[in-house]
């Protein structure tokens, strides 16, 4: 188990925000309250009616208290995948 | 590094009409009299814009009218001076994008 | 690389910021603090629903309403540019921190001369609460 997120800095992880969005990017710094910042990221929409939508974002400052999960990304899982086949529900928002 | 107390200094705007958002979507406007490193803001004559009650991020005309008014520094979101601000038609090709 | 720092260096620089009412702001960030307040110049901002825009010349928003911050890419690579040559500063500046090597203290007299005054002035504005983030 990770203590901090200093073993996946450089790595490609995925973050799950607090309203309900999957964002995938490399992990390039964070800080004592989770703010993180991902490069060359793109957010993953997902549906039941078509396959994965991934919408470029770019370089990205997430600010720790909009973070529900993060974890690191299968590189070679996720190679394989074919997001156009993939069908889910939207993820719903935090609610407190 | 000597930096002021906020990253914006509000001194310029004292006695001209500023907007101020809050957390929980509220929005006020009126005559900036006073703040504090904090961003407490003292606002006169000041008027808040209502929400749609169906809605609560959309804003109508409607209005009501407040007074004098100490905005509590914690609950702000966002200050700006209203000389400069108007609203527009879309500047952007189709989408917002930076 | 700590985001705060990040978003330092990024001064002058255009970006998106999203808050989390839904507002994203478009402008030139003009100036950030260790709580990630932050004042934009140049701004437009587009409704949460996409459909209304307000030019704002500028504003002051506060860290805690942000939701993220998109900044241009090259952002990243000028940060790095720093980093090399401030590791080196920082390890000349730990001397002037102590005023001649001395361990830090909480900045109570302890003066060389038993004067006991002001002591404590050369530690700078570590005081300020936040984050560890922004490596001055």
């Amino acid at each position: 188990m990770a203590s901090a997120l200093s073993e996946w800095v450089d790595k490609q992880i995925s973050v799950i925000t607090c309203d309900g969005r999957n964002i995938v990017g490399q992990l390039r710094g964070f800080d004592q309250v989770t703010n993180v910042i991902l490069d060359e990221c793109h957010e993953r929409v997902f549906s039941m009616e078509a396959g994965v939508e991934q919408v470029v974002h770019g370089l990205y400052i997430i600010r720790g208290d909009n973070i529900a999960v993060i974890g690191e990304l299968d590189a070679e899982l996720d190679a394989k995948t074919d997001l156009d086949t993939v069908r889910a529900e939207p993820l719903k928002p935090v609610v407190h | 590094m000597t930096s002021k107390p906020t990253v914006l200094d509000l001194e310029k705007y004292i006695d001209q009409e500023v907007s101020v958002k809050f957390q929980g979507g509220r929005e006020v406007r009126g005559i900036l009299k006073g703040f504090d490193p904090l961003v407490n803001v003292v606002l006169d004559e000041c008027v808040e814009t209502l929400r749609d009650p169906n809605d609560a991020y959309r804003l109508t005309d409607k209005t009501r009218r407040l007074g004098l008014v100490v905005c509590r520094g914690l609950q702000v979101s966002l200050v700006c001076p209203n000389e400069g601000l108007q609203e527009i038609e879309n500047p952007f090709g189709q989408q917002p994008q930076i | 690389m700590f985001p705060l720092s990040l978003l330092t260096t990024a001064k002058g620089n255009p970006m998106l910021i999203e808050l989390k009412n839904g507002d994203t702001y478009n402008g030139r960030l003009v100036n950030a603090d260790s709580w990630m307040n932050i004042s934009l110049q140049g701004v437009i901002c587009t409704s949460k629903d996409g459909d209304r825009f307000w030019n704002i010349a500028e504003c002051y928003i506060r860290g805690n309403s942000i939701k993220y911050l998109r900044i241009p890419d090259e952002i990243i690579d000028m940060v790095q540019e720093e980093e090399m040559p401030v590791k080196d500063k920082n390890k000349k500046s730990f001397s002037h921190r102590g005023r001649g090597g001395r361990v830090n203290t909480t900045g109570r007299g302890r003066g060389r001369g038993g004067r006991g005054g002001r002591r404590g002035e050369g530690r700078g504005n570590d005081g300020r609460g936040g984050p560890r983030g922004g490596a001055r």
